[in-house]
């Protein structure tokens, strides 16, 4: 079967999944599965036979996950959904992200409030990972307003990071059997201790197979103009590392804001790197203008990308999960807005279409090709 | 010796799936809390969508018994008699 670019799309009334032909001309839209159901977590598992999973956390009815073998055209439910112990006393409020582990049937998954979870049998049954979940910072972790989450698994071997909300980033460098906070250069504009050792509000952080060691994060930027205890404190929000996370420094001189969610390393080349700049407080697009902004040099420098993409009154937000990129030799570029607008940048973002203008709005885009 | 009451427990159409499309299950239970202990037993998943992993019944679901919201009365320890109907229904929804 030739090959097609696949899209699982996580937005508040359930699960959509888009696909194209290799030469995305049109991508077909099935969905919505768990209708009115919110997903904030997809993931295409391309090891072996694809598989789609989604979170389908219900406000009323609670936890599921969702997962497909058939390319998306159905979803079933999986036996089981994480769920602490009884006697931890947590209750698990929402699923944000879920993520390949070692085996060809694991999965990691990262829940709200903060915690980690994994499945040895893609996803029938969940054991919660203690060593972060009961880590002794756990309890003094504090919610932002999207909640106290673990948004983010980033593997590399043994080297495990995880982005909480507000935690920070915490690092294993021993297969998750420890974890440790990892934030030097991390600032927080939240609290009188600029550069806390945990508890900042890390939004993202993304990494590349052929540059290991070195991570880029989407932290929680936004306060140059702070006049509080501290004082400013500029060009917190972009970051990047060159020791596995160890310490981390600003990369956000030349963004019009240093305030976003996502951030995304090209698929072939992880010099590139490309991030939403937001205003802050609004959380939109700079000026109503949206732009992915692009660095080429690992952070050195930034330039915007916005052919195809409105030049006025568009208000976009896009969240930490609503950007990635495809792994064809020219790869695309793909957003969704809170706004339901699901766009596509192709040759890495240099012209941008709009695929869908009027989904619900979108929390997550996952992309594969299969 | 008292006999343990028999109750029905009324199922919403959205959960009924849960219980192998059900639209009421019968069983002895002498409170609420046996009652979901109960149901824990006979359809997992249908429990797990009316109460979270802590025991607790989740925040936009309500259980009536007859026409009396257990929030009201004892919460889980309110005691139910022969005849009695509980019933599972979600909270009001908005957008």
């Amino acid at each position: 079967m030739p090959e097609r670019v696949l899209l699982a799309l996580g937005t508040k009334k359930g699960v959509f999944v888009a696909e194209a032909p290799r030469t995305r001309r049109t991508f077909a839209l099935r969905g919505p599965f768990g209708p009115g159901v919110a997903v904030y977590a997809t993931l295409i598992d391309t090891r072996g036979a694809p598989r789609v999973y989604a979170s389908s956390c219900n406000a009323f009815f609670g936890m599921k996950v969702l997962r497909s073998t058939d390319l998306g055209r159905t979803f079933g439910e999986t036996k089981a959904a994480p769920a602490f112990p009884k006697e931890d006393g947590r209750a698990v409020a929402n699923i944000w992200t879920l993520e390949p582990g070692n085996g060809r049937r694991d999965l990691w998954c990262g829940v709200e409030p903060a915690a980690l979870f994994r499945s040895p049998d893609g996803g029938n049954s969940w054991e919660m990972v203690r060593s972060i979940s009961d880590h002794e910072h756990a309890r003094k972790w504090h919610p932002g307003n999207g909640g106290l989450c673990l948004h983010t698994i980033h593997r590399e071997g043994a080297r495990i990071h995880l982005g909480i909300s507000t935690g920070g980033h915490y690092l294993s460098e021993d297969g998750g059997a420890t974890f440790r906070p990892a934030n030097r250069g991390v600032g927080a504009g939240f609290q009188p201790d600029p550069y806390p050792e945990y508890g900042q509000c890390v939004h993202k952080i993304a990494g590349h197979p052929a540059a290991p060691g070195r991570l880029y994060m989407q932290n929680h930027g936004g306060w140059a103009e702070w006049s509080g205890s501290g004082g400013p404190r500029p060009d917190i929000g972009v970051l990047r590392s060159d020791d596995h996370g160890r310490t981390w420094r600003s990369i956000a001189k030349g963004l019009p804001s240093d305030f976003g969610f996502p951030i995304v390393v090209h698929p072939h080349d992880p010099d590139t790197v490309y991030v939403m700049p937001l205003e802050v407080p609004a959380r939109t697009s700079v000026g109503g203008k949206p732009a992915v902004w692009r660095s080429e040099d690992g952070g050195g420098s930034w330039a915007p990308l916005a052919k195809g993409l409105p030049k006025r009154d568009s208000w976009f937000t896009v969240q930490r999960d609503g950007m990635t990129a495809d792994s064809l030799p020219s790869p695309a570029l793909y957003f969704g807005t809170t706004t339901g607008q699901l766009w596509m940048g192709r040759e890495g973002g240099e012209e941008w279409t709009c695929l869908f203008d009027s989904l619900p709005p979108i929390h997550c885009v996952k992309a594969a090709v299969v | 010796m008292p006999r343990t009451p028999t109750v029905t427990i009324r199922v919403p159409s959205m959960l009924r799936a849960c219980c192998g499309d059900a639209e009421a299950l019968e069983f002895a239970a002498a409170s609420v809390r046996v009652a979901m202990e109960e149901i824990g037993r006979r359809h997992p998943p249908l429990y797990r969508s009316v109460c979270d992993e802590t025991g607790a019944v989740r925040r936009h679901v309500n259980l009536f018994v007859n026409e009396s919201d257990v929030r009201d009365r004892q919460g889980l320890d309110t005691a139910l008699a022969p005849g009695d109907v509980l019933t599972i229904l979600p909270a009001v929804s908005g957008g």
